[in-house]
């Protein structure tokens, strides 16, 4: 199956799914030391996000993304990618200067059409994400 | 998209190498968002608290810095927050690390860039600020959806490395909120209730926000009553850019580009959701915690200004906070010299009130800060800081600043 978003950031990867109808802030929602999900109303509160690439609504809260996601990568403490319906200047920003695998607005609601656990391959240059399961 | 000659040039490496990785940097972005073209910029502000720009970003302002001056020469004035560290707090806060020193660290590479390093909250327009209509390149949300909502300046969030690029090209990419259709309304709000503090303003700002959840939606909010104040508008903007990623807003009547609905939808009809007495009590019982033990309160985000400092020590004068908790009230440093003239600091830590000085605490580790001290229940009178404080493990209690203080003489929350 294929999904078609937009041009995005970043090189082609391949990793499994991390996915649910929540938002995104890595200052907000992430403990970067431990590489989980640490505020507790999230739908994914206390799953690990390093190395999967996780797939989410919108992107929300404040600027800390564009420093933090570099900083992430290089402590290989980052997801594998972000699919997201709805990015935000500060997300693509912070994909930009990591070079993060981003793509946002896809033309079906991308945290329905995955699900946590699917095999996915992302391809930024040409906005598409394949499910490989 | 387009480049002009110039652009082009930088592009080419013809104006220094910070320039041509800055153009190929922010052309990626434009790129993103389907930006036509770039939009000349004068004034940049930069968000680079030490926290979030972590060692990777030091790193990476230290290899610009490494250049000779010729391969970096700025395209913008530039001022970054950078309102250094109280060194007796911070010590108290985190023993082990050592903030002042990573604080230099930034300011010595971001001087030596030519970034001016002011101390002062650039909403209080203390340094030089956006004249109506001018595109800027401003990187703090609070600052972004300010200068948009309230000044009526032109601007996207330009994050960290972005507002960084901005400074060595003098330009940003011409999408979003530099474009006259963006800026029109997207959503209405009417209030059927007055708001009383800032902290009421906050949760308007939360709740709409949480409803829009996006960065492209611009909210147009009809409100009842007396007319808002600059701080009561600046904790709803913070709040909706903090829960929803909001960027621009309205408040017909109030804001410069909204004398009436028409103008702020630019003549689309919008059906205004009503946001009731019942919405705002309800956010406040998500957070509760009325009765529990307090551990610290925190007054800052947006960091106090001065007749909010005289409240403080009105409210202190005389008693003595709890010894189990702590009071950390925040301000910028030339507004705490200025209150400890006229001797209100002095009034606060007498008190057992800790008047703090630098970066505010939600950018300094506060999740360390939490686990060095077994802090649980926290309280504010900022609705964004109660957002982020969640996120690193604390239970936050939303209030106004004389309930705060009560609570702290306390030592638990009070209703």
């Amino acid at each position: 199956m294929e999904i078609r978003g937009h041009i995005g950031i970043g090189p082609a990867v391949e990793g499994i799914a991390l996915a649910a109808a929540d938002n995104f802030s890595t200052r907000y929602d992430l403990d970067r030391d431990r590489g989980i999900v640490s505020r507790p109303s999230h739908k994914l509160f206390g799953e690990c996000y390093v190395g999967r690439i996780l797939v989410l609504d919108a992107a929300k809260g404040g600027v800390a993304s564009a420093w933090m996601l570099r900083e992430m990568v290089q402590k290989k403490m980052a997801p594998l990618a972000l699919l997201l319906n709805d990015a935000n200047p500060v997300m693509a920003q912070g994909a930009a200067f990591a070079q993060l695998p981003l793509i946002d607005r896809f033309k079906t609601d991308i945290t329905v059409v995955i699900a946590t656990g699917d095999r996915i391959a992302v391809d930024p240059a040409q906005g598409l994400v394949r499910i490989l399961n | 998209m387009n480049l002009n000659d110039l652009e082009q040039a930088m592009l080419d490496g013809v104006h220094g190498r910070a320039a041509q990785w800055a153009i190929d940097y922010q052309r990626s972005v434009g790129t993103f968002f389907d930006a036509e073209d770039f939009v000349p910029v004068r004034l940049i502000h930069m968000s680079t608290d030490r926290e979030t720009m972590g060692d990777a970003g030091i790193a990476f302002l230290e290899e610009l810095a490494a250049f000779a001056p010729e391969e970096r020469r700025p395209r913008a004035f530039a001022t970054a927050d950078f309102r250094g560290f109280d060194e007796k707090t911070f010590r108290f806060l985190l023993p082990d690390r050592d903030l002042a020193a990573q604080s230099a660290e930034a300011v010595a590479v971001l001087g030596k860039l030519g970034v001016v390093t002011a101390h002062a909250y650039v909403n209080d327009h203390s340094v030089t600020a956006p004249a109506f209509g001018e595109a800027c390149g401003y990187s703090g949300t609070p600052s972004v959806v300010y200068m948009n909502g309230i000044v009526g300046a032109r601007c996207n969030f330009e994050a960290g490395p972005s507002s960084l690029a901005a400074f060595f090209t003098g330009r940003v990419p011409r999408y979003g909120f530099h474009l006259d259709d963006a800026r029109l309304a997207t959503h209405g709000f009417r209030l059927d209730f007055e708001p009383k503090t800032v902290v009421d303003w906050g949760v308007v700002g939360a709740l709409i926000g949480r409803r829009l959840n996006s960065y492209w939606s611009v909210p147009a909010i009809e409100i009842a009553g007396t007319r808002p104040t600059i701080l009561d508008l600046n904790h709803m903007a913070l709040s909706m850019a903090s829960y929803g990623s909001i960027a621009m807003f309205h408040v017909i009547g109030v804001t410069p580009e909204a004398p009436d609905w028409d103008a702020a939808c630019g003549g689309r009809t919008l059906s205004p959701e009503t946001l009731s007495q019942n919405d705002l009590n309800a956010f406040y019982e998500e957070w509760c915690g009325v009765g529990e033990k307090l551990n610290v309160v925190v007054l800052a985000t947006p960091q106090l200004d001065i007749p909010e400092i005289v409240w403080v020590a009105e409210l202190l004068d005389g008693r003595k906070v709890h010894p189990d908790t702590t009071l950390l009230v925040y301000t910028p440093i030339e507004l705490r010299e200025a209150c400890a003239r006229i001797g209100l600091i002095q009034k606060i830590e007498q008190a057992g009130g800790r008047v703090v000085h630098g970066h505010d605490f939600f950018a300094t580790f506060a999740k360390e800060i939490r686990e060095t001290h077994g802090w649980k229940r926290l309280m504010t009178h900022s609705v964004k800081a109660v957002n982020i404080c969640e996120g690193y493990g604390y239970k936050a209690t939303p209030a106004a600043i004389p309930r705060c203080i009560a609570s702290a003489i306390a030592g638990r929350v009070l209703p």
